[in-house]
């Protein structure tokens, strides 16, 4: 007998059997989700009427809903304010960490505990520095002197702004470290020796050298972390609740409110936009990667 | 043996393993939705002493009647014990079988169909008749029973009062202010956290609550032909005093507007930092406790009003219901009947000190002679006013803290504020009850 009478070589099944779990999995919690979204979304979907079908309805009342805009221009300025602070400071403690240092390997460990503990966990801790009553912050300046009252750190649009973003940054910068570590050590030395003999200085290396190699790296950390800020939802939830004023809900946390409450079908728009928009920025960074690696000698 | 032989092997091998697991499988998905067909599900939350004592009465209710219950714990949140619920009746799930719902969501349970008619099955007699007709009535059908009625009340330092030679507690909300004001600036030569007046001004459900009190009868949300009316000269008013009590006068802490719920309202006052509070009865028994800083030093009145307006205090508190999809009516209907007896309402009236649900306990003269304050509650809740009970009052919520609290936060006028959230709700209703 030959193995070429029939369908599937020996090949395609194993092949088949390593990845038909996979693709299951994919059908089953990203696929059926997101389809059953964008579904909800053309419906008036409460749980006290029957389902009735909108057409783009939803998605025309969210264009007219000043608290949507409110929601998606803080979403958008909460990620162009801590994504780059994230990255480039990951990109500090990176280079930092590249260095022969003593206890190298402690240092590195210490540095990813932020990043191993969960948001809503980080988000009561930051709690506890800003609350205006028992916080830390307040603790310092009063017992200092620093400021005749204590300060009302989550009061003001702007104070809650920066509280979140630092909170973020705290958590979420050693995650870009430790990738851009990685991106970092695969550069071969050779090509620094090399240029020292040139007589580059250090800024020069840097540029020349380590930022071009680094930026497929870069472009991954990026992506990461613009999808995760896009969607911030624990810290806030936590931290905030949105306040004050409604100031720093975010899209997700504007969906969550109207699903919490037995609306699918205006949640579930507002999600489909929030998928639209992390899909093409995306999209976007991919490009924009895949051109800087072509670019490439 | 050929490369075929062996692959078709090991492929009928794997088929066999793979069918040898499928009941196992098909077993491991139909055990989570079937916890137990037997016993009767109830779901309730609460802090951790207030689930161990529901816990120790349906031990009771076991015992005296044989009727296997399972409790379904739910967190202390109320907006994620709504959220719990929701999922499972929106999904027809025969459990849990009975549960307790906050006043706010019965108008989403019945316009929903998720509850079972108890009209006929349960006597509504005994309990509060304005409370039943407003919140738990519905075309005629009696759709829930409530177990515990709350309404906002004026706390006060009697001891502070008299100290400082002010008559009685405040009728008006501008005496409130000023006595507060005389106090505060005494107080704080020595107590620089000192607050003549805490109240729940977070972004949560209970600053709408406070909101409704301060407009006093002329205020809250009136309904209209051409819908619910919240942008009223009585509510530009009321939400301008708010504010100024923070900002201007500053008898009222800055936190008020990012921290202040319940608890911390509650606490501040227990820490003996503020002069009068704001709070629902639950605090009473709190604040006498051993330990408490005010103990004997405090009163409970009706909150003030303005000129021309009677006080209000805001109807809250959790009725019972079954749900239509329930497997084991006759045995859910009695436990309602169990928690909503005489007996059982007494001892959560004496063990928790709750507010039953049932008038006829406030005349008790065994819980008298050890609660008096209960005295005074009767009154309260029989005039105090619901929020509207609309199916969509969630959302209809949720634009007006954000708007209220945006004020207390000083970003905009409480003229803007209120026009914008108007604009919220017209925009709600027509989603929701297009014309």
């Amino acid at each position: 007998m030959n193995d070429n009478n029939h369908f599937f070589s020996r090949e395609t099944w194993t092949a088949l059997g390593f990845l038909l779990p996979l693709a299951g999995f994919v059908v089953i919690f990203i696929l059926v989700p997101v389809l059953g979204t964008l579904t909800d979304s053309f419906f008036l979907d409460v749980t006290y009427r029957p389902r009735r079908y909108l057409g783009a309805d939803n998605f025309i009342w969210l264009a007219s809903d000043p608290e949507f805009g409110r929601a998606l221009r803080f979403t958008l300025l909460f990620v162009l304010v801590s994504v780059p602070l994230e990255v480039i400071l990951g990109l500090i403690i990176a280079l930092v960490l590249n260095e022969r240092l003593p206890l190298r390997g402690l240092i590195r460990a210490a540095v990813l505990v932020p990043w191993a503990i969960p948001a809503v966990v980080s988000g009561r801790i930051f709690e506890l520095i800003y609350n205006y009553s028992y916080g830390a912050a307040n603790y310092l300046l009063t017992t200092l002197h620093l400021t005749p009252e204590p300060v009302n750190w989550l009061g003001s649009e702007i104070g809650a702004f920066l509280a979140l973003v630092a909170a973020d940054s705290w958590k979420t910068t050693p995650f870009a470290a430790i990738i851009l570590l990685a991106g970092l050590s695969a550069i071969p030395d050779d090509l620094y020796r090399q240029a020292k003999v040139d007589r580059a200085d250090f800024i020069q290396r840097f540029f020349k050298i380590t930022l071009p190699l680094l930026k497929p790296v870069l472009i991954v950390v990026l992506l990461f972390r613009t999808i995760e800020a896009l969607r911030v939802f624990d810290l806030i939830f936590v931290l905030t609740g949105g306040g004050p004023g409604g100031a720093t809900t975010s899209v997700s946390l504007f969906g969550y409110s109207y699903f919490s409450a037995g609306d699918f079908g205006y949640g579930s728009a507002a999600s489909v936009i929030l998928f639209i928009m992390a899909f093409g920025l995306s999209l976007g960074l991919i490009k924009l990667g895949r051109v800087e690696q072509g670019l490439m000698p | 043996m050929s490369h075929f032989q062996v692959v078709s092997y090991l492929v009928s091998e794997s088929k066999k393993w793979v069918l040898s697991l499928m009941p196992a499988f098909i077993w491991l998905l139909c055990a989570c939705g079937s916890a137990n067909r037997e016993a009767v599900v109830f779901a309730v939350g609460g802090a951790p002493a207030e689930v161990a004592f529901w816990e120790e009465l349906l031990g009771d209710f076991e015992r005296q009647s044989g009727i296997r219950v399972e409790v379904l714990r739910q967190p202390a949140d109320t907006d994620q014990r709504r959220q719990g619920l929701v999922i499972a009746l929106n999904a027809r799930k025969p459990e849990p079988d009975v549960f307790l719902m906050d006043i706010a969501w019965i108008g989403l349970f019945v316009a929903s169909g998720w509850l079972e008619p108890l009209e006929g099955k349960m006597d509504a007699a005994p309990f509060f008749q304005r409370v039943i007709k407003m919140a738990d009535r519905h075309q005629g059908q009696l759709m829930a029973l409530p177990v515990y009625v709350d309404g906002g009340i004026l706390y006060y330092r009697r001891d502070l009062l008299e100290r400082f030679r002010l008559p009685g507690p405040p009728a008006t909300w501008d005496e409130l202010l000023s006595q507060a004001l005389t106090v505060q600036k005494a107080m704080r030569e020595t107590n620089p956290r000192f607050y003549g007046f805490v109240w729940q001004g977070a972004q949560y459900e209970g600053l709408v609550c406070n909101f409704m009190e301060f407009g006093g009868s002329k205020g809250g949300f009136s309904r209209q032909e051409d819908g619910l009316r919240l942008d009223t000269a009585a509510n530009r008013t009321a939400l301008a005093f708010m504010r100024d009590l923070i900002w201007r006068h500053r008898v009222s802490p800055p936190s008020t507007y990012t921290e202040m719920k319940e608890e911390e309202v509650r606490l501040y006052f227990q820490a003996g930092n503020a002069l009068f509070e704001r709070n629902w009865p639950y605090a009473w028994s709190l604040h006498q406790n051993p330990a408490s800083k005010v103990k004997n030093r405090i009163g409970m009145a009706p909150l003030p009003s303005s000129p021309g307006s009677k006080p209000v205090s805001t109807l809250g508190g959790w009725h019972i219901g079954v749900s239509r999809f329930s497997e084991h009516k006759h045995q859910a209907l009695d436990l309602i009947r169990f928690i909503t007896s005489y007996d059982t309402q007494k001892k959560i009236m004496l063990r928790m000190g709750w507010n039953p649900g049932r008038e006829d306990l406030y005349d008790d003269p065994d819980v008298l002679s050890r609660a008096p304050h209960y005295r005074a509650l009767k009154d309260v809740f029989q005039n105090a006013q619901p929020r509207p009970l609309l199916p969509y009052y969630t959302q209809i919520s949720a634009i007006v803290q954000r708007y209220i609290n945006s004020v207390l936060a000083g970003r905009e006028s409480a003229e803007n504020a209120l026009n914008s959230a108007q604009h919220g709700i017209d925009a709600l209703q027509q989603r929701y009850e297009p014309k």
